[in-house]
């Protein structure tokens, strides 16, 4: 009987299922597009942010294929608010939507107009240095809806449209600095005058004395606490940005959501799924909108290289990075081979060494296992990228960066070998007695940090004898323990690290890295005791800040040549690994650059969409 | 159908052997249990002599001959495999990333996998078995309160204590000069190249399911007459678990067990992955399954080498499993 | 049995509050906070004190956990949250323009449909697929399923998913590579649109429901099989047989029915634990699930996000167990509670 009961059920619910399908047929036919709306609402007395979906009826007209670039951006932007982003696919985003002060030339990388179509430096009545920027006064302030599909500009109260001021950059560089705004990169700031003060939140100063001020709609001034010749690179980060007030105001952390945020950059905001897509649409309004190309990117965020790598095959995706152990199969590949690239990254992975924590306080100990390291293996048979082998820190395009190979201790297994020996005949130990020490090796979680590290491993085993064990901790975990205020004893002697670029200039490499007075002092270099609450500068770190005030070119490059030499060929403080490059395939409809620093953008490229229409088969 | 050919009337034969005993012979007449012991003890001694057997030692790399595929693996590769794989006849089974033997690591992997499997089932076997029957059994408010731990600890976040054991365990291994029982503990998790630390972590949390099937087997069974029976003539709680429920209850629990294996063989490799387990370049079967699946579509091989392994390990373990649960079972007699 | 239910759901709330603490505790033990470094770049002291001053977490752990249950603005202060019994899980530390709510709404209802179609496709074949191998004890039937099984329990979705992409998204190009085919707003919040069941939704879905289900069906299969053997043996399965009744009669009235205790127990934690996200699954599928925003945001440190989601999945899996153990007094109407 129970069973009956049962199946009377289930035919029931079948029935009202199908029956709900049909009757919402004709609707389905009608509708061609959906989009999503956020809009805020008044609810219980209080603004809420309401996210809903609005179906709109089709139009009668079929508009052409609008050129589309199918992107990956790898991850949710974990915000694209300027003042707060600190990623690059959050940086990416805000790159193609927002304007900055100065950018960096896609070709050369120097630093170029942007919105700032000049600057100069001087000195104000106190003798501190300024950096005055003069701007161009017709780029539009935009918004985009998503029900229309329209980018209008925006209006203030009385009417007028908005255009991009000096006062929109006083106050995106405020608002960075702002202790309530709580931006982790409100530091890159503190260079200009009293913006430290400002945002630790000290007595008797606030955002009115921070050294930045708009001194008409055209012309912003920046006051700086120390002088650097390096300053319109900072001025141009997106931290610096111009940011709509207003919007900011209104919505307050929301403003960044579709619908809501306003933009001033090439690209509008069209919907941002959060955590599935972030789509792009051009902005007709922006200055130089003839030549952008692509009018639309749909970016995906696909975390798993793999999956990304098959999206492409599969032409969902028009450029993307090769995963590591697909180089063999590419390379070998006719079509893939062709769509092969690598482009060089301004990017260090290198081995610090403790080096106040026995052996490796001798830098004999530590010259031997920099030059046992065969970094061209390395990068032939497991890297397998065209990496470039580093010897010293910065990367060739940064400015005062050495050539790579010139600077440095390159492979050199028998001079690897009579460093040690020296080492053990002066302390008159054995290398039994060496490995008994329990070496350490320590990276964060990671495939590939885990592939290089056991070759490394191999390759001290081999050249020195010696046997180092390697440990791996999670990310977060993994950079509290390498911290130089953790005991000795618990500390691994040798770890990992990579630096990026925020800045095409060695002050942000060998000084902002390495300085034992102004960095994180990771490699404990001149410490007086255990945990470095006491640090001596040694030559390195007085050359680094000589360098930053330095107003000659010349003579400041040839400074950071004596730092890089100092710190990695005489201290051997640390073992640079290699220059990271960007392995990517293209499809070949897509016509994209790789900027000397990084980062994507999307108006400087250009794509064939006949062809590839044709390719997906449509 | 099959069941109805069952002989009935021998069941109303008594001999006199204890349930455990008779449950003994029972298995021993089921070829293909037999079989699949005989495979697992095969696979155990291989693990046991993987230093004999194996042509190198599990660390040994050569870089230069990464990825490096025999020829007559060639047809698994990928049609264009021919343009990009580095041919070998030094490896039996081929190279992996590292340029290391791929034959010689699955043996080794052998010891950490199966004595991770077994290890990890009997510990929560007994546990959860013992826990469920308790709540099961006990009923009431003992029994709510029980279970009411289970479900905390089983909506506990596992990745967060695996956190948390890595940095305070793994810190207390680096400092120097630790005195008493801890000392003790990592020179013990050091003497089974860092496996201790493993079936902590695995016993801590697997043996939750299993005290549920447990409880829900105790449920249903513990008003069943021969128990109500045992309870007439005054047997007492422990005798009454032990004898009459345990036999009875205990076929889903080993079979539930048995499937657990291969969750077991990638959690240890997902522990060591994160630097819990065994410390690289021991190989595990799961930590090289999980290093070779991004190469998976250039080179299949080194997945499927283990993968294999893992499976028909996995299979002979069901067959036992089940020949274990019919052998247990005190109704099927022959 | 309602006076049972009563007291069973209030024993969730001090299980549903021990979970909310420990792991609020146990996360804030971890080595590493959500803004001590951007990157791996450190961040200055007072960048690092700003930030945890807006989040509150400057302040004693009890007040935070207070302030997180019941809200900042019975504590007299400025408010970020309205605290968990309101319904409010605070914001997020890592998206710092979304709120915890507003993340489970769009990752919840995404697992919630995978995972229910998973366990839906495990259960059509797990079931079959153990009855058959019970009543074909070791014959070749039975042999068969047993392999079928273990086979794709010991294929780790890790590995399954890569070459169901493989085969056919790249080499038979029937079905696309990644992603989920309906996207948010949902209709009550978890269900697609109707007017987005189409195939585009179904091809989507196909692999990752298939990758995540088989395994779950290997399962529900062997313990159907163990746990039938255990139950067509009894005395009253052979009294029904002796009435005369047809074998599929006994087997299906009576015998199922019994059995399937064990597989109910293993379907509780399983349904909960499917409906909430599978990292392996919805990573390689790139699928935008709680389970891989899970993982992502424990590397993160992102607090408010563990704590909000490891409370979702408790109330789940405490209603799931409930729920299992009312269907074990209906599938066994000896089995009583007090």
């Amino acid at each position: 009987m129970n069973l009956k009961k049962s199946f009377s059920i289930a035919f029931a619910v079948l029935m009202i299922a199908s029956m709900l399908l049909v009757a919402c047929q004709p609707q389905q036919i009608e509708v061609i597009k959906t989009v999503v709306v956020t809009e805020v609402v008044e609810k219980e007395g209080a603004q809420v942010v309401v996210t809903q979906i609005v179906e709109v009826t089709p139009e009668p007209v079929v508009v052409e294929q609008p050129v589309t670039l199918d992107w990956n951006f790898g991850t949710e932007p974990p915000t694209i608010d300027p003042a707060l982003a600190t990623d690059t696919t959050s940086v990416d985003v805000i790159h193609n939507l927002f304007v900055t002060l100065t950018q960096f030339d896609p070709v050369t990388g120097e630093v170029s107009p942007y919105l700032a179509t000049s600057w100069e430096n001087g000195e104000d009545a106190d003798g501190s240095q300024t950096w005055t920027f003069h701007l161009r006064d017709d780029i539009p302030w935009v918004k985009y809806d998503p029900i229309t599909g329209e980018t209008t500009q925006v209006v203030d109260a009385d009417g007028n449209p908005r255009f991009v001021t000096a006062f929109d950059v006083e106050y995106g560089a405020k608002r960075t600095i702002d202790p309530a705004t709580a931006s982790d990169y409100a530091y890159v700031d503190y260079i200009i005058k009293n913006a430290e003060a400002v945002n630790g939140g000290a007595e008797g100063v606030t955002l009115d004395d921070v050294g930045v001020k708009a001194l008409d709609a055209t012309t912003v001034q920046f006051t700086l606490q120390t002088p650097a010749a390096y300053f319109p690179a900072i001025a141009g980060m997106w931290v610096n940005a111009p940011q709509p007030s207003w919007a900011i105001d209104e919505w307050a952390e929301k403003w960044t959501e579709a619908g809501l945020i306003n933009t001033s950059g090439p690209y509008v905001l069209e919907a941002w799924i959060h955590g599935g897509e972030l789509n792009l649409v051009k902005n007709p309004l922006w200055v130089d909108a003839d030549n952008v190309q692509i009018e639309r990117v749909h970016g995906v965020m696909i975390t798993e290289a793999s999956t990304a790598f098959a999206l492409y095959e599969n032409n969902e995706l028009d450029s993307t990075g090769v995963p590591l152990p697909e180089m063999d199969r590419v390379k070998a590949d006719p079509e893939l081979s062709q769509q092969y690239l690598n482009a060089p990254n301004p990017c260090t992975y290198y081995y610090g060494f403790t080096n106040n924590k026995p052996p490796f306080d001798d830098a004999r100990v530590r010259k031997a296992f920099v030059e046992s390291i065969d970094r061209q293996s390395l990068i032939d048979n497991v890297l397998k990228g065209g990496q470039v082998a580093a010897t010293s820190f910065a990367p060739p395009g940064i400015f005062g960066a050495p050539e790579p190979g010139t600077v440095g201790l390159p492979y050199n297994p028998d001079d690897a070998k009579a460093q040690l020996q020296a080492y053990l005949d002066e302390k008159g130990i054995t290398l039994a007695d060496f490995n008994a020490m329990g070496i350490t090796m320590m990276h964060n979680t990671s495939e590939g940090h885990a592939q290089i590290a056991a070759a490394i491993q191999q390759m001290w085993k081999d050249v020195l004898g010696v046997d180092v064990k390697v440990e791996n901790q999670e990310w977060k975990v993994y950079l509290q323990t390498i911290k130089n205020s953790t005991p000795l004893e618990e500390m691994p002697h040798i770890w990992r690290l990579g630096w990026c670029a925020d800045y095409p200039d060695e002050n942000n490499w060998v000084h902002e890295v390495f300085n034992n007075q102004s960095g994180a002092n990771r490699l404990r270099r001149g410490c007086v005791d255990a945990t470095c609450t006491e640090v001596v500068p040694l030559k390195f770190d007085e050359l680094t800040v000589q360098a930053q005030q330095e107003a000659d070119p010349a003579k400041r490059a040839d400074l950071y040549a004596e730092a890089e030499r100092l710190l990695a060929a005489e201290e051997a403080a640390y073992a640079p690994i290699y220059h990271y490059t960007i392995n990517s395939v293209t499809k070949p409809w897509l016509t994209r650059n790789f900027p000397p620093l990084g980062g994507v953008d999307f108006f400087n490229w250009k794509l064939d969409m006949a062809a590839k229409l044709a390719a997906q088969g449509k | 159908m099959a069941v109805a050919e069952l002989p009935q009337e021998q069941t109303l034969v008594r001999k006199q052997r204890s349930l455990w005993e008779e449950a003994f012979i029972r298995l021993v007449r089921n070829k293909v249990s037999v079989a699949s012991s005989i495979f697992i003890i095969l696979l155990a001694l291989a693990a046991i002599f993987a230093n004999v057997l194996a042509p190198y030692d599990y660390a040994e790399q050569d870089l230069t001959q990464n990825n490096a595929v025999p020829r007559w693996m060639l047809p698994i590769l990928p049609g264009n495999a021919a343009n990009y794989a580095r041919i070998t006849t030094d490896y039996p089974l081929g190279a992996d990333h590292l340029g290391r033997d791929i034959l010689s690591r699955v043996l080794y992997g052998a010891r950490v996998s199966l004595s991770f499997a077994v290890v990890a089932s009997l510990i929560s076997l007994l546990i959860g078995t013992l826990y469920g029957t308790i709540s099961g059994y006990a009923g009431g408010r003992i029994d709510d309160l029980m279970m009411r731990i289970v479900d905390f600890l089983y909506a506990f976040p596992f990745l967060v204590v695996v956190i948390l054991l890595q940095t305070y365990f793994k810190a207390l291994g680096r400092a120097s000069g630790m005195i008493g029982f801890g000392a003790k503990l990592l020179a013990f998790n050091d003497a089974m190249g860092g496996m201790l630390f493993l079936f902590v972590a695995i016993g801590l949390i697997n043996w939750i399911g299993m005290a549920r099937i447990a409880r829900g087997q105790v449920l249903s069974y513990k008003r069943k007459e021969f128990v109500e029976a045992a309870h007439a003539v005054g047997a007492s709680n422990s005798r009454i678990i032990i004898r009459h429920l345990l036999p009875n209850i205990i076929g889903p629990l080993i079979v539930a067990e048995t499937l657990a294996i291969p969750g077991y063989i990638f959690t240890e490799a997902f522990l060591s992955f994160i630097g819990l387990g065994v410390n690289p370049p021991t190989p595990s079967w799961g930590i090289m399954i999980s290093e070779a699946v991004p190469a998976l579509r250039s080179y299949p091989n080194q997945v499927l080498v283990p993968a294999i392994l893992l499976s028909l390990t996995t299979l002979a373990f069901n067959f036992m499993g089940d020949g274990l649960r019919d052998a247990l079972d005190p109704r099927m007699k022959q | 049995m309602t006076r049972y239910i009563i007291r069973r759901i209030l024993g969730f709330i001090p299980v549903l509050i021990a979970i909310a603490l420990f792991t609020f505790v146990l996360m804030r033990a971890i080595p590493g906070g959500p803004f001590d470094f951007a990157g791996d770049k450190s961040l200055p002291p007072q960048v690092v004190a700003n930030i945890e001053a807006k989040y509150h977490l400057d302040w004693p752990m009890w007040k935070q956990f207070l302030s997180y249950m019941i809200g900042d603005d019975l504590l007299g202060e400025e408010g970020i949250s309205r605290g968990v019994l309101r319904g409010d899980l605070g914001p997020s530390l890592r998206y710092r323009s979304q709120s915890v709510n507003d993340i489970i709404a769009t990752t919840f209802p995404t697992s919630a449909q995978l995972g229910f179609l998973s366990l839906l496709l495990a259960l059509m074949i797990g079931l079959p697929a153990g009855i058959i191998a019970a009543l074909n004890q070791n014959t070749w039937l039975d042999y068969s399923s047993t392999f079928g099984a273990v086979l794709f329990l010991s294929i780790p979705n890790l590995v399954l998913a890569p070459i169901l992409i493989w085969i056919f998204a790249l080499k038979l190009g029937w079905l696309p590579v990644a992603s989920w085919g309906a996207k948010p707003p949902y209709v009550l919040g978890f269900l697609p649109r109707l007017s987005q069941l189409n195939w585009d939704y179904v091809s989507h879905a196909l692999m990752p429901v298939f990758a995540l289900g088989t395994s779950s069906a290997a399962g529900i299969a062997r313990l159907t099989r163990a746990s039938l053997l255990q139950v067509i043996r009894e005395d009253y399965i052979r009294t029904a047989r002796a009435k005369g009744l047809r074998e599929r009669v006994v087997v299906v009235v009576h015998a199922l029915k019994n059995s399937l205790i064990p597989v109910v127990t293993v379907l509780g934690p399983a349904f909960a634990g499917l409906v909430t996200g599978t990292f392996v699954v919805e990573q390689i599928f790139g699928i935008n699930g709680m389970g891989k925003h899970f993982v992502q945001s424990v590397g993160n440190r992102d607090y408010q996000v563990i704590t909000g989601v490891t409370l979702v999945y408790g109330v789940i899996l405490v209603i799931a167990n409930l729920l299992v153990d009312i269907t074990y007094a209906w599938l066994d109407p000896r089995i009583r509670y007090d």
